[in-house]
């Protein structure tokens, strides 16, 4: 079985004056696995929907490997798709669930049986076959829904949220599940979640929306390290945010002065944007923050946090702007206190600007 | 009742004290006007003033009861099976749609409900006696010459029995059908399915537990019904209750009455228990969406 390309191009969906997607292009290898990550309303399950034929776009196109199926009904889109909860049919058995989509196919009765075993056994589950949804367990419906999604040997494969009805050491087992099938038949993924430490450990590729709109696509490093706008920067990873002044910015960087009357100073790919105001807003990973002797932002400490392999330091500056710092607990800190006043400070290429 | 013995017992909702005091004021109605007469009756058809089956041996022994039981019995079946016709389509649309649109077709259903069963089986004579609706209708429209005979026929009988029972089916399969949730549709339409077999193995199965209790409350009621085959039927279409009554106030023969009361309560009663089965294996299946 080997996965097809999907493309969406421009696409928009629109529910009368609403736009629930709007001008969203998205190329997708054969055999990616590209997560749909974005809080709730950004638009995320409409995409899915409309590559499933559920949701019909107002404008733009949908492609699955080279042909157009824009408007071609779900039931001839042959895709593959595990829901969020709910999927499983409750008056069949494990092994008539499996083996529905290939009744509807036309496959002979000993046929499906064999099959539905088969793909039953890829998800570690043959001995349940005979057994009715309602005797599993959620993680165990979840892997038969995965069976009976793959059952077909689909192009690409859809999932909208499927593991968030599960809890956690589950969802973990069922991340590393859908990974290992994904490698083992190269099939296409594209998961919807609004997890995004779910998206990060399990996609070649992140699409970031909001608002109906494509914030950022990228590999998960792109996204933490280089994220391309304020709201990537803010949903994905932990980040704190200093209102700065521009002091001045040109063809090789900008110089800024930080809350506490230090300035600093950024090369240009740290840059989003061009700031031309005199306004930006300046953003630094909890854990690139170490203490300083000058230089840096000068905060007082409210809080510290033991946890292991660091401390979380929660301060705040002298502008009111709370600032979180995780420092490694053997990087030679000294013991801090509540009230304490130290200066945080980062290398240069830590910190990101936005205008 | 099992329901109800798990809420009383425990007193997990309500203390055994206010359990048994909001119960009395039912109970007490129940025995006084429907227990006490029934039994009264019953025993009037078994002991007259001694134990006698003569009463019942003769609703055996004259084909004539036989037949009116059987045709009770049929006529029942029809109704229900005509009500399902008309009604699962009817519970469908509904649990589709939302809103306004849904409280109208609601209002629909409803309505009829709120209006007395005399009210509109006088409506079914209206519209189907040789000067009403139909007819001219049909006359108008150059369709017919003569009046049709439509009144006191089993279909009239048929069809006005079907518009007032109609929401005893509807709204409990309207019930199951929301209760299914709208990605098991998606789900088989994504693996393929056609809109025909979405319905015939998803939608249709997981509707069983309203499609049998909606059946069996309007079998039942159909059953007894006595306003609409007296007023609507003629002599050919009696039903058993037509014959009961017949039997209560033109002959004053009650242990006969009596006798015939028994042997359709027996029926009823293997009837309902059957379908209880039936439902409760299929919840146990997990028919319950």
């Amino acid at each position: 079985m080997r996965g097809v390309s999907v493309g969406i191009e421009r696409l928009k969906v629109a529910y009368g004056p609403v736009t629930a997607v709007n001008d969203v292009s998205l190329d997708i290898a054969p055999g990616e696995f590209l997560a749909l990550l974005g809080p709730s309303g950004s638009g995320k399950t409409t995409i899915l929907m409309t590559l499933a034929g559920f949701e019909h776009p107002s404008a733009g196109r949908i492609l699955i490997g080279s042909d157009d199926v824009t408007t071609r009904p779900t039931n001839q889109r042959n895709i593959g798709m595990v829901f969020q909860r709910y999927s499983l049919f409750p008056h069949m058995s494990v092994r008539d669930n499996v083996a529905f989509p290939l009744k509807m196919r036309g496959v002979a009765k000993a046929e499906r049986a064999r099959l539905a075993e088969a793909a039953l056994a890829k998800v570690r589950l043959a001995e349940f076959a005979g057994r009715m949804p309602a005797q599993l367990s959620g993680g165990q419906q979840q892997r038969v829904a995965l069976a009976r999604a793959i059952v077909y040997e689909p192009r690409v494969l859809l999932m909208d949220e499927p593991l968030s009805a599960l809890d956690k050491n589950l969802r973990e087992e069922m991340q590393l599940e859908i990974l290992r099938l994904k490698e083992q038949l190269g099939i296409t993924v594209v998961f919807v979640t609004h997890d995004q430490q779910e998206a990060l450990t399990m996609a070649d590729r992140v699409a970031v929306l909001s608002n109906g709109q494509l914030q950022q696509l990228g590999s998960p490093r792109d996204l933490y390290e280089a994220p391309a706008n304020r709201f990537v920067a803010g949903f994905v990873g932990e980040m704190n945010f200093l209102e700065v002044g521009v002091l001045r910015s040109g063809g090789d960087g900008a110089a800024v002065r930080l809350p506490g009357g230090a300035e600093a100073v950024l090369p240009q790919g740290q840059i989003a944007g061009s700031p031309s105001g005199a306004q930006a807003v300046l953003a630094v990973r909890p854990e690139r923050l170490v203490p300083v002797a000058d230089g840096g932002v000068p905060v007082a400490v409210e809080q510290v946090v033991y946890s292991g392999a660091t401390v979380l330091l929660v301060a705040r500056s002298d502008d009111g702007t709370e600032i979180r710092a995780r420092i490694g607990t053997h990087a030679g800190l000294a013991p801090l206190a509540r009230g304490d006043r130290i200066r945080l400070g980062w290398a240069p290429e830590a910190a990101r600007l936005f205008a | 009742m099992s329901r109800l013995a798990r809420w009383f017992r425990g007193g997990r909702y309500l203390s055994p004290g206010a359990g048994t005091l909001l119960l009395l004021p039912f109970a007490l109605v129940m025995a006084l006007a429907f227990v006490y007469p029934l039994f009264d009756l019953l025993s009037q058809g078994l002991f007259a003033p001694k134990f006698t089956t003569v009463h019942y041996q003769r609703v055996f022994d004259q084909p004539v009861y036989l037949r009116i039981l059987w045709r009770t019995l049929m006529t029942a079946v029809s109704v229900t099976v005509l009500c399902l016709i008309l009604g699962f389509p009817v519970a469908y649309l509904l649990a589709r749609l939302q809103g306004f649109k849904a409280a109208v077709v609601a209002a629909c259903i409803l309505l009829p409900l709120w209006s007395s069963v005399l009210v509109r089986t006088y409506a079914w004579v209206v519209m189907l006696r040789r000067e009403g609706l139909v007819n001219s209708g049909l006359q108008s429209l150059g369709l017919i010459d003569a009046p049709l005979k439509l009144l006191y026929t089993e279909g009239a009988v048929l069809i006005a029995m079907a518009h007032v029972l109609l929401p005893f089916v509807v709204l409990p399969i309207y019930g199951t059908l929301k209760n299914i949730p709208p990605d098991y549709e998606r789900a088989a339409l994504v693996m393929g399915a056609r809109r025909f077999q979405v319905f015939r193995e998803v939608v249709l199965p997981l509707s069983m537990p309203g499609v049998a209790s909606g059946s069996l409350m309007v079998f039942l009621t159909a059953i007894g019904f006595y306003v609409t085959p007296a007023l609507i039927g003629g002599p050919q279409q009696m039903m058993i209750s037509t014959l009961i009554s017949q039997q209560v106030r033109e002959l004053l023969n009650w242990p006969f009455a009596s006798a015939l009361v028994g042997v359709m309560l027996v029926v009823v009663l293997g009837i309902a228990a059957v379908f209880n089965r039936a439902i409760g294996i299929d919840r146990l299946t997990g028919g319950k969406a």
